[in-house]
């Protein structure tokens, strides 16, 4: 079978890409959990600032993947940056911010009213309460959020090989240019691998930390 | 001490403004428990939520222990006062423990202090430490939950309790086991307590006083004995009901009615014959039977007659033992159940100690409504 035998030749570079897609996806959605999980709990505060964020945010995911990379492209070279890993790990960036942000949003909002009533009236001042409460709370909710940021990015992140950043989608660029079929799958089957490896270690991270109590 | 002082909240403002409380004035003193008592929306939560500033106060002010509470750390107001809300509230992450932590932690307790707390304080609402300390909320059930939440409030044992509608969510039956219990637990504990209820027979067996409300006004603020005998306008009276005597009775106790010098008694020893003439002379329905301060039971004119040897071999034992601090209302059922128009009083420790009938309890209720009427 052609796809064995060219991944039987190309092994050290196909692990390199695999390598090389997962930490950008990596790199990308810490970045965004650092900034979007702020941002979704500040925006619970505000419901106008909240409905202006998230519109935003939404507006970023309704641009096609291809056409982000295009727009960045002026941009970004004006700091040498058009091309590469940069241009890459800002859209994705930009695309995990939306599921994180609504998510994070979403959970502590939805936090049971009567149980802030609780703390506050017990005297938790507002930190407290976040951190105690509504944070353990939210997690699974946000989690989840993760999950879906992080196996749509790994699909985003092929497309990203067309901006010269490297990763699986390196197969298929060059395998369609070539007509090089086993090449094509191998960088296809290598990207649905991954999104499915991590979304099933999502899943096993949304249980382990959802706290004991709040379990079904 | 709570002293509300023209209390008045207004929710939102122009048209679609609400006033939830009106110029409220009442005291609530130091050890006593008031039930806030009246119709959906009458501004009883709305008041407990202004004790703890969880709602500002839009004109007046209240003091607690004396300090007016607006000049108080608002965290601090809140941390001395416990708090349970009408939905129980637990933290569904945090253990039991934890649960009842919160307080004692945000206080810097140590953390065997805390513990040993805990375990106290479980042991006080009736649940085995051992058991329930590591359990989750949802894995208790909604009185266990409910007793928790007073676990949870007593915490850091405070001097002040506001509690709304904390035995709202469990059946009849926990509920008045629960209501029982929390009784005796304040008896030792003396909290001032600001109780919100919707429920009359509720509010008086746990109030030291009532305050009534209706449209955010107070209409009558009133021990639970006044209130019944001596209702301040139809209003009150119609929330309390038209039952509102045989409500007296379950608020009154045995020993506030019963006869402690009754005369249709006799020592199991006497003959058959010597008891039925004993009867006829004073016209006696039936005697009871002593021995040794000890009740045997009944006798009749029936049962005596033609019949020889003693009465304690004659006797017909009472169906149920009533002791002194039962309510009047359980007394008056078992005497309706039984066909009985007396019953005998047992103490504390079993003795006999007089006897409840019928006409002993329409009389204290007559001089109930009669003091109410001349003081
Ligand atoms: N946050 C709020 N905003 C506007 N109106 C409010 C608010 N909270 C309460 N109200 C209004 O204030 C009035 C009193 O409400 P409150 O909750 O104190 O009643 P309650 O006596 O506790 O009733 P219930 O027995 O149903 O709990 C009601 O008319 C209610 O609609
Ligand atoms: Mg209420």
């Amino acid at each position: 079978m052609s796809l064995w035998v060219f991944l039987q030749d190309n092994l050290s570079m196909a692990l390199f890409l695999t390598w090389e897609h997962l930490w950008m996806v990596g790199l990308s959605l810490l970045i965004a959990i650092v900034t979007g999980v702020p941002l979704g709990i500040l925006i619970t505060k505000n419901r106008k600032l909240a409905q202006k964020v998230i519109g935003g945010a939404n507006v970023i995911m309704t641009i096609p993947s291809i056409a982000l990379f295009g727009l960045m492209l002026p941009l970004l070279a004006v700091f040498g940056h058009g091309l590469g890993k940069v241009p890459a790990i800002i859209a994705l960036v930009l695309y995990s911010e939306l599921p994180i942000i609504r998510n994070t949003y979403i959970a502590i909002k939805n936090v049971d009213p009567a149980l802030v009533d609780a703390g506050r009236g017990m005297g938790m001042t507002k930190w407290q309460l976040l951190r105690e409460v509504e944070i353990p709370l939210a997690i699974p909710v946000i989690i989840a959020g993760l999950r879906t940021a992080a196996v749509m990015i790994i699909g985003i992140a092929a497309i990203a090989a067309y901006v010269g950043a490297g990763g699986l989608g390196v197969f298929i660029q060059q395998g369609i240019a070539r007509s090089h079929e086993a090449m094509v799958l191998a960088g296809a089957l290598g990207v649905s691998l991954l999104a499915i490896v991590v979304d099933l270690g999502m899943g096993f991270l949304e249980r382990r930390l959802t706290p004991r109590g709040v379990k079904a | 001490m709570i002293e509300y002082d023209s209390v008045t909240k207004i929710f939102g403002a122009g048209k679609t403004a609400v006033t939830a409380t009106d110029s409220v004035t009442f005291t609530i003193e130091a050890g006593e428990t008031a039930v806030f008592l009246g119709p959906s929306g009458c501004g009883k939560t709305t008041l407990l939520r202004m004790t703890n500033r969880l709602e500002s106060v839009t004109r007046g002010s209240i003091r607690v222990q004396g300090r007016d509470i607006m000049e108080m750390n608002v965290q601090q107001l809140r941390l001395g006062m416990g708090y349970v809300i009408q939905q129980i509230g637990l933290f569904p992450n945090k253990t039991i423990a934890g649960n009842i932590a919160v307080v004692p932690r945000m206080l810097k307790w140590d953390k065997r202090r805390i513990d040993e707390r805990i375990d106290e304080l479980l042991r006080i609402v009736k649940l085995d430490p051992e058991i329930y300390r590591n359990r989750y909320p949802v894995e208790l059930s909604g009185g266990q939950q409910q007793r928790v939440g007073v676990a949870r409030a007593l915490a850091a044992d405070p001097d002040i309790l506001l509690m709304d509608e904390p035995f709202g969510a469990i059946d009849p039956i926990n509920r008045h086991q629960i209501q029982d219990e929390f009784l005796k637990l304040q008896a030792q504990l003396k909290k001032t307590i600001a109780f919100v209820s919707h429920d009359i027979h509720e509010a008086i067996k746990m109030a030291d006083k009532i305050a009534i409300f209706k449209d955010g006004k107070l209409v009558q603020f009133d021990t639970p004995e006044i209130i019944l005998m001596r209702p301040a306008s139809k209003f009150v009276s119609d929330f309390v009901g038209a039952d509102r005597a045989l409500k007296v009775l379950g608020l009154l106790k045995v020993r506030d009615a019963m006869n402690r010098e009754p005369r249709n008694v006799i020592q199991g020893e006497f003959t058959a014959e010597e008891a039925l003439r004993f009867m006829e002379d004073n016209n006696f329905r039936h005697l009871i039977v002593l021995r040794e301060n000890r009740v045997l039971g009944f006798v009749t004119r029936r049962q005596l007659k033609y019949e020889q040897g003693r009465v304690e071999e004659l006797v017909e034992k009472f169906p149920e033992e009533l002791t002194a601090r039962e309510p009047l209302r359980d007394a008056l059922s078992a005497m309706l159940m039984h066909d009985l128009m007396s019953f005998p009083v047992l103490d504390d420790s079993g003795g006999f100690s007089g006897t409840i009938s019928y006409r002993y309890i329409q009389k204290s209720i007559l001089e109930l409504y009669s003091e109410s009427q001349d003081d």
